[in-house]
């Protein structure tokens, strides 16, 4: 790999960024993370591999990021084990990104995980993985068809080999900067669904100006989710907010003190 | 060798103590732990019982009551005085009434055995006929707090496997259909069951061993006062007419007009492709959603792979990806097969 | 005051209260399948399938080892032939590693005593401590080192799904999870690690079966017992060149054995404690992968083989020096191990053991690479751990000197297969579950299984006139 990445191993006490790492089961999550952080956590060819959540570092043109490989999931809505883990980080660790790791042969599948991720953040990067193994099987993959549909960059990776990780790191960099516009897309159901949950969403906004993620809340709130029910009652979620402030406040701050340097 | 004869005698002594004595431990202490468990749990039955009869329009008497706990006639008494003093009945005359709190009771408990049956049927794969009576031993003596925790966890069902509503945490009955008692629907017309009472145990159990399941589309061949004869296209089940007052059916809606095509997935054979239809209404809790999560929605194709030794599991081809399922998961989705490709 | 009330989050809780039986049950099937809708009409615009020829190797290469025929002998046979290159390939160096680290113990010893040290440091320190830890070396790294990147192999591979799919029918009959399988197979290098790889099962009940019975599985520790017992009592009476074969196959029969009882504990528990927990069943079938051979030999190497024999390294030291102790501290000219074994022999008598093969495992509590050489300490009466001489002088130690019979060898691996698990792994299934009732009982059944078994079948054979 280029002199731009540099692995850190398991030094992350120093970042500026916060990565997360999500996607289904068995697409090679660890050994981008691996590629990445030049850590060897264990990789194996069958589902369910990584089940505790592992942090490794990584620096790219010059900024550290910490990165954070989650359990490999389905989905973020059965409130399963791992699936709270991942589901948990990506709505309360804040990320500043998330790439969502998708197999490139078997997009269809993948893609249920990539429109939830992006029903609750619109901080994130598509890695279209294991690209070797579909073209093996004859299988072209139109990532920038795929990028304009989802909304977001996808990118076409080969985790084992180092292709295309470049790219999917400075892409992740022109989200966070905000370079790179992001317009996720939003699933439409049938229209008494999507009323309910707008007249929801809007209460949600109500009782929390600036929530990032109200129509995931009031679909999570109408499908029964306990942990976000708690959240709700009890505030987290305004904390959520009031976090994200400061965080923000605090960065350009920074940006505003190193510019000057 | 006389020492430690006594020494042995000794501990031996304060091990028995022990055995009986201890504090949360010990024989006695959980003898009353037991008995004040038995006392609340009749209590609770008896609450549960006078609120049903109530909900019917029937007032309860005392031998009535006795009746239904199985208990002595002493003990009826102790029972009553303690639930009059606990402010949970009244008597008016010989009749026994729920006051505001008792009703408030009844209903949590009533809650609480309902959505442990909604537990034990989806999360515990439980067979129907068994859900009651486990239910029935988990349902006393829980907090509010945790029954609004298994409320929760379970994602706010709305009806029992059975088809009973859940009283949500104030007590209200969420409003839901309770069909047409199957002595008054027509003969030869499709209806799908909706409900299938479980009071009284037996009723339940003969309807249970007939193979009626919840959610099954049937019509009336043969009605008279002592049968009643049904079929679901295939089979065909007898019943009483005393048993067939606990099973409700619904008119049928489209989809269920479309399932009636639809074979489950097991009978598909060889490599044949399918679209599917339909998860069945009794694949419910986790099971149902991690289906859903790995793409199994109604329109979607797809065909066995491979198949195992014994021919249960199979591996079917779903959305690209290669899915083993067990025999009674994949009788729980209904398909309708396409011509081969 | 103000006019407008304002909004507080029961009211938003109570909003989603009364919204959510208009939607009926059917709301998160809604959600979910329009989001594949949405992601099928995507996939439509951005992918392109092309031609379907590289699927069919997939396939044919699935039918075969999932065949009915075929799949059950193919598993097998890969089964044995990890084991037995494993036993043949750790021999050498197994030999190699234990004369260096042997020769390296007497000259320091002796370099201990020429400068007038005491013999009592000199012996706790080289023939206990260090002694301990040369045992666990040169018996656990080489069958580890090998075992470990072979079986790296077959994960990464994507073999190892296919044999929860192939095997699922007898687990479900256990009331078990096939993928209970795999957490088995990482089993064979460590139980704690199988424990672990118990989180792959997503169902409550079906994962503390799998935790409760993965002890069923010998691991690495134990294997060096086994292999031993295969080598000395049953590959001993066939002609040399088989005799490799014949010990692996020993072991192929001692693991299904275990499997056996692996059923037949998860078919108890399903049954009866564990009644009314929560169950699922989903297995996925991941598309075969070409394995990087150097990343496996990394982490295999570094990950698992350090890993472990660092932990049994940590647990042998001690254990090194307190057998030292037992066997150097006499009262009246017999050595307190001996006072112990003997005090142990009835109960040892009962199973068709003795009590210095029970007190070597009250000793291997910690780690049971040390079961052996804790034996032969006791029965050479040496105050020290011992390598074990050839195959041939062992049989005639044993058989002759301590009066083995072909029952003290079948029961000794049938109590090393069923007994309780080591210190690390209660450990470890006390944090999965986070309860000491569940680690508790994985000691209880565990060890009531090996009693139970053991007092069988010495019984039986007893009776019968066979010993």
């Amino acid at each position: 790999m280029t002199a731009q990445l540099a692995q850190m191993g398991l030094k992350v006490d120093n970042f500026d960024r916060i990565i997360a790492l999500a996607g289904n089961p068995n697409t090679g999550k660890s050994t981008l993370f691996n590629a990445l952080t030049g850590l060897k956590q264990h990789t194996g060819n069958w589902p369910g591999k990584t089940v505790t959540r592992a942090e490794g570092g990584y620096e790219f043109q010059n900024v550290k990021y910490k990165l954070v490989d989650l359990p490999g999931t389905y989905s973020l809505l059965s409130a399963s084990q791992d699936e709270e883990v991942a589901r948990d980080f990506i709505l309360f660790g804040q990320p500043d990104c998330t790439i969502v790791v998708t197999d490139a042969t078997a997009l269809e599948r993948n893609l249920n995980l990539v429109i939830q991720v992006l029903e609750i953040t619109d901080k994130a990067v598509v890695a279209v993985n294991l690209m070797d193994e579909a073209r093996r099987k004859g299988i072209e993959v139109d990532t920038r068809s795929l990028s304009r549909d989802l909304g977001v960059p996808s990118i076409p990776i080969v985790a084992r080999t180092g292709e295309g990780i470049q790219m999917l790191l400075s892409t992740v960099a022109e989200v966070i900067e905000g370079e790179v516009k992001t317009q996720p897309i939003r699933v439409q159901g049938s229209p008494e669904y999507q009323r309910s949950i707008t007249t929801l969403a809007e209460q949600i906004e109500q009782l929390y100006p600036g929530v990032p993620n109200a129509r995931w809340l009031a679909i999570r709130l109408l499908d029964g989710d306990a942990r976000v029910q708690s959240a709700i009652a009890s505030g987290e979620i305004s904390e959520l907010v009031a976090s994200q402030r400061r965080a923000d406040v605090q960065f350009s701050r920074k940006m505003a003190v190193e510019g000057r340097q | 060798m006389e020492g430690s004869f006594w020494i042995l005698l000794i501990l031996l002594v304060v091990f028995i103590v022990a055995v009986f004595f201890l504090p949360r431990y010990g024989i006695l202490s959980r003898w009353q732990h037991y008995q004040k468990s038995v006392e609340r749990e009749a209590l609770e039955d008896a609450l549960k019982y006078i609120f049903d009869q109530e909900q019917q329009g029937h007032y309860v008497h005392q031998d009535a009551l006795r009746g239904a706990l199985e208990i002595s006639a002493k003990r009826i008494y102790s029972l009553l005085d303690q639930m009059e003093s606990q402010g949970l009945i009244q008597h008016e005359q010989s009749q026994i009434i729920l006051t505001e709190n008792g009703e408030k009771l009844a209903l949590q408990i009533v809650r609480a055995h309902r959505l442990w049956e909604r537990y034990l049927a989806d999360e515990a794969r439980l067979p129907l006929n068994k859900v009651h009576s486990v239910a029935h031993r988990r349902e006393h003596g829980m907090s509010s707090t945790q029954i609004e925790e298994l409320d929760a966890a379970l994602g706010h069902p709305l009806a029992d496997p059975h088809g009973d509503p859940i009283p949500n945490a104030a007590g209200i009955f969420r409003p839901h259909e309770k069909g047409t008692n199957l002595n008054h629907w027509e003969e030869n017309t499709p209806g799908k069951i909706i409900h299938l009472e479980d009071e009284p145990p037996l009723a339940f159990a003969q309807i249970l061993a007939t193979g009626l399941k919840l959610g099954q589309t049937i019509r009336i061949l043969e009605k008279n006062n002592q049968r009643i004869v049904l079929t679901d296209g295939e089979n065909e089940f007898t019943l009483a007419p005393a048993v067939a007052a606990n099973v409700f059916l619904q008119e049928l809606s489209e989809t269920d007009q479309a399932l009636r095509d639809a074979i489950p997935l097991t009978a598909l054979k060889g490599t044949q492709p399918a679209e599917i239809v339909q998860l069945d209404e009794r694949c419910q809790g986790f099971t149902r959603r991690r289906f859903l999560d790995l793409g199994l929605t109604p329109g979607t194709t797809i065909y066995a792979e491979l198949e195992n030794a014994f021919g249960d599991p199979r591996a079917y081809r779903v959305r690209g990806t290669l899915i083993a399922l067990r025999k009674d998961q994949a009788d729980d989705i209904w398909v309708k097969p396409l011509p081969q490709a | 005051m103000t006019e407008t009330k304002q909004l507080q989050p029961q009211d938003v809780l109570a909003m989603a209260e009364s919204l959510r039986p208009q939607l009926g049950s059917g709301f998160r099937d809604e959600i979910v399948q329009s989001m594949y809708t949405e992601a099928q009409r995507i996939v439509d615009r951005a992918v392109n399938k092309g031609s379907k020829k590289k699927w069919d190797l997939d396939q044919r290469i699935d039918r075969l080892v999932t065949s009915p025929i075929f799949g059950l002998p193919i598993m097998l046979l890969i089964l044995a032939a990890v084991f037995w290159i494993t036993i043949v390939g750790a021999n050498v160096p197994s030999q190699m590693l234990a004369t260096g680290l042997f020769w390296i113990e007497e000259q320091a010893a002796n370099l201990f005593t020429s400068i007038g040290i005491p013999w009592w440091i000199t012996g706790f320190i080289w023939h206990g401590v260090y002694r301990g830890l040369a045992w666990v070396i040169s018996v656990m790294l080489p069958p580890m080192a090998i075992f470990f990147p072979v079986f790296t192999i077959l994960e990464d591979l994507g073999y190892l799904p296919r044999v929860a799919f192939n095997l699922d029918w007898m687990f479900k009959k256990a009331g078990a999870h096939g993928k209970q399988a795999l957490t088995m197979a990482m089993g064979f290098g460590c139980n704690a690690a199988g424990v672990v790889a118990t989180r792959v099962i997503d169902s409550p009940r079906e994962r503390l079966i799998a935790i409760l019975t993965n002890n069923f599985v010998p691991c690495n520790g134990r294997f060096p017992t086994l292999i031993m017992l295969a080598t000395v009592f049953v590959a001993a009476s066939f002609p040399p060149v088989f005799s490799s074969f014949v010990a692996a196959g020993t072991v192929v029969g001692v693991v299904l054995i275990g499997v056996f009882f692996t059923m037949l504990m998860s078919w108890i528990l399903s049954r009866t404690v564990l009644k009314g927990e929560a169950s699922a069943f989903t297995l996925e079938l991941p598309p075969y992968r070409r394995p990087s051979i150097g990343r496996i030999l990394y982490t295999s190497i570094i990950d698992r083989t350090i890993f472990v024999l660092w932990r049994a390294i940590l647990t042998a030291a001690p254990a090194g020096a307190a057998i030292w102790i037992l066997g150097n501290i006499n009262i009246q000219g017999v050595s307190l191990a001996q006072l112990i074994a003997n005090f142990l022999d009835p109960l040892g008598f009962l199973i068709g053991l003795d009590g210095v093969i029970l007190l070597a495992y009250i000793i291997a509590i910690p780690a049971n690479e040390i079961v052996v050489p804790t034996m032969m300490m006791v029965y050479m009466g040496v105050g020290m751990m011992t390598d074990p001489p050839s195959y041939s002088q062992l049989h005639t130690l044993l058989v002759d000197g301590h009066g083995w019979t072909m029952l003290t060898a079948v029961n000794l691996m049938l109590f090393s297969l069923l007994h309780n698990p080591c210190a690390t792994t209660i450990m470890t299934i006390y944090k999965e579950t986070k309860s000491k009732k569940w680690a508790a009982l994985s000691v209880v059944i565990t060890l009531g299984t090996a009693f139970i078994v053991t007092f069988l079948t010495a019984t039986i054979a007893r009776l019968a006139g066979w010993v």
